[in-house]
């Protein structure tokens, strides 16, 4: 049982670190990034207690929604997904993206108090 | 069947008047001492003719007359200015109020008077040179007179104006044509202001009022017709005219003089007051009730009788007298109501006045008051174990006697007391209003009262649990001086009657604390302010260690990229995209500004042009990047 699931892993590694160009990769870092900040910051929460909690909210929110536009952004630039984005270039996913930041980041400032 | 409508018509009627016999009645009048004070106001020492007239005429509308006639008559001659229609016109009226008193008449008089009364004139300017020619015995033509009125009452349309008019009318012959001034009355009738169904007025106030009321009889005796007053509104003429008890001018004493006189001697309607002398109340000792039938000058009628319709008992509604007459003495009416043997209590009299047609609100309900004595019977006192019930000690006691023994009662005895109320007189069973038994400690002060409620056999009973009302007693043992307390409206001898020493004893005693009400009223400690306390913060250290943990997620995004071999090699130096960057970077820099000081307003503008600059270059930056792309694919 653990044997299948480590070998799925291990091929999973191999045809991700193979198969996935540059760009994206560099796109997969910054996603993993803003999760480890987001799992740090609910780890505090955990342990030292929801005081105060607007600012954590802000905080855990900023990383929820950042996660959800790299998301996006590294869906739209996969040349594999091209057929889905016809009319959606490779800029304009990225003029979409910092509009979208742009937008969370003034709620956010405003809801962290 | 003309018999039968006949007899269903006479129902119908009896039952209309039936229903209509809750009418008003009224609620003021002038007493003997109102109409003295009246009188004394008329008789103030008068300056000028006006006030003269006022105060001959009035009194003599009261019956009676200025101190010395002879004086009056004197002054009125040497007062009078032949040429002025209004000095004569005060002159000549008062001069007929005095006997033998004749004011000189002049050959221009009767000229100067005539020519008073035309359509140029006021109203007032013919009434008084009317009512001079008449009271002078001079002739005049009653036809022109008319005809003048009619003019001057179409052109002078208040209150006051077409009162003159009607008054005027009363000197006139009673063959003019006075229909058209007698309706008048009716129209002017309309113009009363009700106020709450008592009163009628005019707004102009009491004296125009009191004038109409005047006029209105006047005329009607004069012209033997019927003044179009209902009985409730005359009723509320009455209140009106004569709730004031003193009075502003002597104009107004005057008005208020001539009304009165107008309603208790006109052909048509006379209002007749019943009134009770002294309290409404009667008893044993006292068993007659008296009432005054009057007007409303107070003066007794000459020819009523009084009937008792109906007198019903308040509290059960039974009818106790009914149709019984009153005997008339001495100018009071007398009714021994004692007679019919009545029960201490209320009773709602309905009594009717007639022999006359002219009464007016002649019939009128009265409470009247029966008391009588009560006398404490059976009283019986004994202290009860709780457990046995059976008496261990009971004594009967007589009023107004001090029971010989005192009783004690501890936790676990009841302390009893049973009695019955009579009537002193007929030895009825009594419930009265007001049946205490009190408690007082001579030593602490305390006092406690309880009730005694009777039982259905009108028996009053009274127990006192000692262990369940220590609360009451604050558990204070002692000797309590019993009372017993009765009273009731109907009373005449209301009872305080020291009964007994009662000994109570009360478990768990508390120590003998100050009474509460000492330190009830002392100040009560200060109540400090607990202001909100801030949360709980954790310890700056873990705060401090946790910021750098967090952001240490940033320093292992750069080693990632870096080691991706990511890098700004591309990075083209044109305008547009050093532009953008510096813009997006001032956009960044601008969300800390707005966390550390700005607020959503400042920063929304900010953003708006800072985000407008960095759009138009990244636009232009992307677009050149797209550009490339396509070029090098």
């Amino acid at each position: 049982m653990s044997n299948s699931v480590i070998s799925v892993i291990s091929r999973f590694l191999e045809e991700y670190t193979t198969k996935t160009s540059n760009k994206l990769k560099v796109v997969d870092a910054y996603l993993f990034y803003i999760l480890l900040t987001g799992a740090l910051q609910f780890l505090y929460c955990l342990l030292v207690g929801t005081f105060p909690f607007n600012s954590f909210l802000a905080g855990f929110i900023l990383c929820v929604g950042a996660f959800i536009l790299g998301v996006c952004l590294r869906i739209q630039i996969n040349p594999d997904n091209k057929g889905d984005f016809l009319s959606i270039s490779q800029e304009r996913a990225f003029a979409d993206f910092l509009l979208a930041h742009t937008v969370l980041h003034l709620v956010v400032i405003n809801f962290i108090g | 069947m003309w018999k039968l409508t006949l007899a269903g018509v006479f129902c119908l009627v009896l039952l209309t008047v039936a229903l209509g016999a809750q009418a008003l009645t009224p609620s003021h009048h002038l007493s003997l001492s109102d109409v003295d004070r009246l009188k004394g106001l008329l008789s103030q020492p008068f300056t000028d003719l006006a006030s003269a007239y006022y105060s001959i005429v009035g009194l003599s509308k009261l019956g009676a007359s200025v101190a010395d006639e002879n004086d009056a008559c004197q002054f009125l001659k040497a007062q009078l200015d032949p040429m002025s229609v209004d000095s004569l016109f005060f002159a000549a009226e008062a001069s007929q109020a005095i006997a033998d008193c004749e004011m000189p008449v002049f050959n221009e008089t009767r000229d100067i008077l005539l020519a008073a009364v035309s359509e140029d004139s006021t109203v007032t300017q013919i009434f008084r040179a009317v009512s001079a020619l008449s009271s002078l015995g001079l002739p005049l033509a009653s036809q022109e007179v008319v005809a003048a009125l009619v003019a001057r009452i179409a052109k002078e349309d208040n209150v006051l104006a077409i009162t003159t008019a009607l008054q005027t009318a009363t000197r006139l012959s009673q063959q003019a044509e006075l229909g058209g001034i007698l309706e008048e009355i009716e129209d002017l009738a309309a113009r009363l202001d009700d106020l709450g169904g008592v009163y009628l007025q005019f707004e102009e106030g009491l004296e125009a009022t009191a004038l109409f009321v005047t006029a209105a009889y006047t005329l009607s005796d004069h012209a033997d017709t019927e003044p179009p007053l209902k009985e409730d509104q005359v009723i509320q003429l009455v209140n009106s005219v004569f709730s004031k008890k003193s009075w502003d001018s002597r104009s107004e004493a005057f008005s208020v003089a001539c009304a009165a006189a107008a309603l208790s001697s006109n052909r048509f309607h006379v209002p007749v007051i019943v009134s009770t002398q002294g309290p409404a109340t009667v008893s044993h000792s006292q068993p007659i009730l008296h009432l005054l039938v009057t007007d409303i000058l107070s003066n007794p009628l000459a020819s009523a009788n009084l009937l008792v319709e109906s007198a019903q008992a308040v509290a059960s509604k039974s009818v106790v007298l009914s149709q019984a007459p009153f005997s008339l003495r001495n100018g009071i009416f007398e009714l021994n109501f004692m007679a019919s043997q009545p029960a201490s209590g209320y009773y709602q009299f309905t009594v009717a006045v007639t022999g006359d047609s002219r009464l007016v609100a002649n019939q009128v309900e009265l409470k009247v008051k029966v008391s009588t004595e009560v006398a404490v019977t059976n009283m019986d006192l004994s202290v009860v174990d709780k457990d046995q019930s059976i008496g261990t000690k009971t004594s009967r006691v007589d009023y107004p006697f001090k029971a010989k023994g005192s009783f004690t009662a501890d936790s676990h005895q009841n302390f009893a007391m049973n009695f019955q109320l009579v009537d002193a007189n007929t030895g009825v069973e009594l419930t009265p209003h007001q049946t205490f038994v009190r408690f007082h400690n001579q030593k602490t002060g305390q006092e406690v009262v309880f009730v005694a409620e009777p039982d259905s056999k009108n028996l009053y009973k009274f127990e006192l649990d000692t262990a369940e009302r220590k609360s009451e007693f604050d558990s204070m043992s002692g000797t309590y001086v019993l009372h017993l307390i009765v009273g009731d409206a109907t009373l005449e001898n209301p009872i305080l009657w020291n009964v007994a020493d009662v000994v109570l004893k009360f478990l768990d005693e508390e120590a003998p604390a100050a009474i509460q009400s000492k330190t009830l009223y002392m100040p009560k400690p200060d109540i400090q302010h607990l202001f909100r306390e801030p949360e709980k913060k954790p310890p700056t250290v873990v705060s401090n260690t946790f910021t750098a943990l967090v952001l240490s997620p940033f320093l292992l995004l750069l080693i990632l990229w870096f080691k991706l071999g990511a890098n700004i090699s591309n990075f083209s130096l044109s305008p547009s995209s050093v532009l953008f960057h510096v813009g997006h970077a001032c956009m960044l820099g601008l969300m800390y500004v707005y966390w550390t000081h700005l607020n959503m307003f400042q920063t929304l503008k900010y953003l708006a042009i800072i985000g407008s600059l960095t759009f138009l270059a990244g636009n232009r930056m992307l677009a050149q990047k797209a550009v490339k792309r396509l070029a090098s694919k």
